[in-house]
């Protein structure tokens, strides 16, 4: 998928340079799309989910103290 | 009041601000470029898509020195701008808290590493958007001025050989499959 993404984004440059412009937006959206699909995708833990439960750990240190 | 004096500067100052701004990055991309290739750095799945977000930005002050001063180019470059900023500060929290098997990928820099100077970039990107809209509105005269624009295309040149290359080096390293910093999958 990242190869699709760099690939997207340099169509998009080549087509605007060669003066394209709806084909490079086109292009550049495809970019976009394909980038915030593989974020989410590379963030995806199968047991946290999106969440990031080591940030909550002087929360949980707190807690154990007072508990 | 296109073509009197003070929209003219002002447009000036705005295509030499844009144009600053695509030095920089492609000079940040290059430097991403040697550490990879001269310090034998892989790149993470996180740090090649923050890559992809500065190509994002660079196309959109590419499109303003193609088409003229326009709010959908700087409107592209924020676009791009705002998800270099999110993809830097996920992985920037990934490895923030010290535990097994999460380190920041890559040695420091001015003792900072890679995924907090994307954080830095991305809000320096965002905030010096503002300060140029702020200063000189989101309506100043079209027309940059012939060396600002035969500078953008050079600039503009250099940025497409960029992403080409990282576009050989992605496929080098990942495949069509998933990218891993252990090296480089067709090399194995």
């Amino acid at each position: 998928m990242m190869v699709a993404v760099f690939m997207a984004l340099l169509l998009a440059l080549l087509l605007d340079r060669v003066g394209r412009p709806a084909p490079a937006l086109m292009a550049l959206a495809i970019g976009f799309a394909l980038s915030v699909g593989l974020f989410l995708f590379e963030i995806y833990s199968p047991e946290d989910g999106f969440r990031m439960p080591w940030l909550q750990s002087a929360r949980d240190v707190a807690a154990a103290v007072v508990g | 009041m296109p073509g009197t004096a003070p929209s003219r500067l002002a447009a000036t100052l705005n295509d030499a601000f844009l144009l600053l701004v695509l030095g920089v990055l492609a000079a940040i991309l290059s430097a991403a470029m040697v550490l990879q290739y001269a310090f034998g750095e892989v790149p993470c799945p996180l740090c090649l898509l923050q890559r992809a977000a500065m190509f994002g930005v660079c196309f959109g002050i590419l499109r303003h020195f193609r088409d003229g001063a326009s709010d959908r180019s700087i409107g592209i470059a924020q676009a791009f701008g705002v998800l270099l900023l999110v993809v830097a500060v996920r992985q920037t929290l990934l490895d923030i808290a010290p535990r097994p098997g999460h380190a920041y990928v890559g040695s420091a820099v001015l003792g900072l590493h890679m995924p907090v100077w994307s954080v830095l970039i991305a809000v320096a990107l965002l905030l010096a958007f503002a300060v140029k809209m702020a200063v000189l509105g989101g309506d100043v005269a079209p027309g940059a001025a012939p060396p600002l624009v035969w500078a953008a295309r050079l600039l503009g040149g250099y940025v497409l050989a960029l992403c080409a290359v990282n576009l050989v080096s992605v496929v080098v390293q990942c495949g069509v499959g998933q990218c891993h910093t252990m090296g480089y999958r067709l090399l194995e």
